[in-house]
């Protein structure tokens, strides 16, 4: 069907299964030269899976990759550089003790020369970023740059004389919209010099800008391919969930208390960019915060969690104000945060799902001198498993077993151990697979009606607007505007995220 | 016939997964029988009771070693802090009364652990480094109070100690019946206790602990403390052994506790050990060094076949883990 030579990269067939779960299941990616290729899908539809296997990270069960007429098989991402693929992920990999120009350069350091020529070095990578069009100085050290600037580094790095495929995953998710424009003009340059670029971005509109060609995963079966001119962002959309918006958001019964359960007042930060922080929550209530990434949204979850220092600002709590200089002190409120990071600071992997959920509640199933009620303990975490429909052999199950959406549900469910007035949750259903996401959903709503202020943060604006009743939008480190149901939309929101008033 | 050729190998995989989840236990009976088969005079009542009264220092320190890798740490002063408290022990029990004396050698080495625990949970210093320096410190302080030579027990209660420390209850050494009483208060507290709990999810995810509301410092201070004061009564007991507290005491002592609690199957980097496989690897490590003490093995070539046991113990886990 392919003429051969139409494709630089051809990956037909390819699947790939972790354990038991299967990732890919016969997925097929072809792009031309020059193309801008949008690779879209949600969270968990394989599409970084996909990019891996292309890159060397992992290696495909079955399929195969054509690149230039030629089979590959890159072992790992040195094989993957070699071959001409560069990635630049969402996370950034730079090394922080080194300067700009030694990251850039940093695949090239071992295997050069005995002695580097370093003025060559620094005045290529000069070059190379001035011709991206931002003021980054090659000599800088990479920890001394902002969050924008690591990210332009990271592109950087990624192009060379020799790229021939270039993947970017969500790389504007720091950028404000100028920046953005910059990326675009650096990507039609690169267009045209016949490089061919994967793109990857939950921005609908970002897509429809900039690609020629759009292709949709979901649950790790490809839904085809198409120009992005015979499409538009419902039909996107509609095939990236495969079902109605509604039916991914349970509706429920709101009934929200008239006192706040929760106030925060004037809070600032001592450490990091958030100020003047104002808001409460109800009992009953589900409130959203949304804003772009690096305008203060998980920081000030762990600030009124305690685990970011305060400079000032007060927390109420049932209206008594509390002292919340340590998370010991929220959780002793019968705070709860469930963090974006599950795997860093959310869940202890290797331990038992048991030990997961116990960890909060130590005090509620120990008995005289420390010693645990294993009666009590089994009883309760029995319970929440089967509440929460946490699918694992049993309790015993170490945590590293569980899919991405369980180990979700586990990180939830030590916060309902304590019966938690307040919950803070942040990225909800980050690495979660949309069934299980509809889950957790659920749970939200089942967990408000209980009466628990719910604070839930969350860069998936469908997301936020379908669980929220109330969303505060965050903007350089402060609420910038709050929106109530009827205002919902994606424009709002981002209006409010980028510091601007809405239209009317 | 079909089915004998599918039964036969998954029977054996579970026999040697089941050896593998029990290796230290496993690698422990193997030594014990190649033991009796190569000496006569291994498996007497004089030498059983030998190797336990051997083992019970570094055992007792090891116990606490567990406990700080638990978290993720490391301990290496014990061994300097067994010389500091048998000098320590020996001076004081010349002075005051046996139970003031064993008192006092307890809290100075509880406040001794908790000086590398302040160190480690409240002023973020490596454990390493921490430990490291209190090890210098502790050797030093030893030579100082002693003034350079071994300090002998001279009162009733110095006396009291060394017939203590070389009787035996039903068989068993007297110090061996300390050391497992310590293992079996180790195996409650990690297995059934909060306490267990929270330092092996300590050692498993600190942030996430953090952010459990679980006071972190709080329990990394008290793991020193605790290696601290197991180091006092290892100190007590082997100098009761010998009726003196000497400053060349326990020499290296810390990285033969470190070894067997590798050998244990726990992970330096925490959240992974049990004590009942540290008494394991301590029992490991002293049978090896009797086997070779009675087939006449010079003490050189010992070095080399116990660093071996340990490569093969630790290569033996990978297999387990994986």
């Amino acid at each position: 069907m392919n003429n051969s030579s139409e494709y630089r990269l051809q990956m037909s067939d390819i699947s790939k299964s972790f354990g038991i779960v299967s990732v890919l299941k016969g997925v097929d990616l072809n792009v031309k030269p020059g193309e801008v290729h949008a690779l879209l899908g949600e969270n968990g539809a394989g599409k970084s899976t996909l990019i891996k296997i292309l890159s060397g990270v992992h290696q495909k069960d079955g399929g195969k990759v054509v690149l230039d007429d030629k089979e590959i098989n890159p072992k790992n991402t040195h094989d993957g550089q070699l071959l001409g693929i560069n990635v630049v992920y969402q996370e950034l990999s730079l090394v922080n003790d080194l300067s700009v120009a030694e990251n850039i350069y940093l695949h090239k350091l071992g295997s050069s020369k005995f002695w580097m020529n370093w003025k060559e070095l620094y005045e290529d990578a000069q070059k190379l970023i001035d011709s991206l069009g931002f003021k980054i100085n090659a000599r800088d050290k990479v920890r001394d740059l902002s969050i924008v600037q690591k990210q332009v580094v990271e592109i950087a790095k990624a192009i060379s004389e020799d790229t021939k495929v270039l993947v970017l995953d969500e790389p504007t998710t720091v950028f404000d919209p100028t920046e953005k424009e910059k990326l675009f003009e650096n990507i039609f340059k690169l267009k045209e010099q016949g490089i061919s670029i994967i793109y990857i971005s939950h921005h609908l509109d970002e897509i429809f800008k900039i690609a020629d060609t759009v292709t949709v995963l979901r649950d790790g079966v490809d839904t085809g391919s198409k120009p992005v001119a015979d499409t538009d962002t419902d039909g996107v959309i509609q095939l990236m969930i495969g079902r109605e918006l509604t039916d991914l958001y349970p509706a429920r019964n709101i009934a929200i208390g008239s006192e706040p359960i929760l106030e925060v007042i004037n809070l600032t930060a001592k450490d990091t960019l958030v100020h003047d922080v104002s808001f409460n929550v109800h009992p009953g209530e589900v409130v959203g915060i949304a804003g772009l990434g690096g305008s203060g949204r998980t920081e000030t979850a762990k600030l009124i969690f305690g685990a970011d220092k305060k400079k000032s600002g007060n927390i109420k709590l049932n209206g008594k104000e509390i002292n919340t200089s340590s998370p010991s002190d929220p959780v002793g409120h019968n705070i709860g945060l469930v963090s974006e990071n599950r795997k860093e600071e959310g869940i202890f992997l290797p331990l038992s799902i048991k030990r997961n959920i116990s960890i909060t509640n130590l005090r509620g199933i120990a008995k005289r001198f420390g010693f645990i009620d294993a009666e009590k303990e089994s009883l309760k975490v029995n319970d929440l498993i089967s509440k929460l429909n946490i699918k694992a052999p049993s309790a015993e199950t170490p945590t590293k077993n569980l899919s991405g959406g369980n180990q979700q549900k586990v990180a939830l469910a030590k916060w309902l151990s304590i019966d938690s007035k307040v919950i803070i949750i942040d990225e909800p259903t980050r690495g979660v697979d949309v069934g299980a996401k509809v889950e957790i959903y659920n749970l939200i709503n089942e967990i408000a009606q209980k009466g628990v202020g719910v604070i839930v943060i969350s860069s998936d604006m469908p997301e936020i607007m379908g669980i929220a009743d109330r969303i505060l939008v965050m903007n350089a480190g402060t609420i910038y505007g709050e929106l109530v149901k009827a205002s919902f939309s994606e424009e709002n929101i981002l209006r409010y995220a980028i510091g601007e008033p809405l239209k009317n | 016939m079909d089915s004998t050729i599918e039964q036969s190998p998954s029977t054996l995989s579970k026999v040697f997964q089941f050896l593998l989840k029990y290796n230290t236990i496993f690698i422990f009976v193997i030594l014990v029988i190649a033991s009796a088969m190569l000496s006569d005079v291994f498996f007497t009542a004089v030498n059983l009771s030998n190797l336990l009264k051997q083992v019970t220092g570094i055992g007792i320190i090891s116990i606490g070693m567990l406990i700080v890798i638990l978290t993720g740490g490391i301990d290496l002063s014990v061994g300097s802090l067994v010389a500091l408290l048998a000098v320590a022990f020996a001076l004081l029990v010349n002075i005051f009364a046996l139970p003031l004396a064993i008192a006092m050698t307890m809290v100075l080495g509880f406040t001794l652990g908790s000086a590398s625990g302040y160190l480690v949970a409240y002023q973020k210093m490596a454990p390493f480094i921490a430990t490291l320096a209190m090890m210098t410190i502790a050797r030093g302080l030893a030579f100082i109070y002693a003034k350079g030579s071994p300090v002998t027990f001279q009162t009733y209660g110095g006396k009291y100690m060394s017939d203590f420390a070389n009787e035996s209850l039903l068989g068993i050494p007297k110090v061996a019946l300390i050391f497992f009483i310590i293992v079996g208060l180790a195996v409650a507290m990690l297995r059934y206790n909060v306490f267990g709990r929270i330092i092996i999810a300590i050692g498993s995810n600190e942030e996430a602990t953090r952010l459990s509301g679980i006071k972190v410092k709080k329990y990394k201070f008290l793991v020193y403390a605790i290696s601290g004061a197991l180091a006092s009564i290892a100190a007590i007991l082997v100098a009761s052994r010998t009726n003196l507290g000497s400053p060349i005491m326990g020499v290296a002592w810390e990285l033969d506790a470190i070894a067997a609690v590798v050998i244990g199957g726990a992970s330096l980097t925490g959240g992974r050990g049990t004590a009942v496989n540290t008494l394991m690897g301590v029992l490991i490590l002293g049978l090896i060094g009797n086997i070779l003490n009675l087939l006449n093995v010079p003490s050189y070539p010992q070095q080399v076949i116990k660093g071996g046991i340990i490569i093969f113990a630790v290569l033996l886990q990978r297999f387990e883990t994986k």
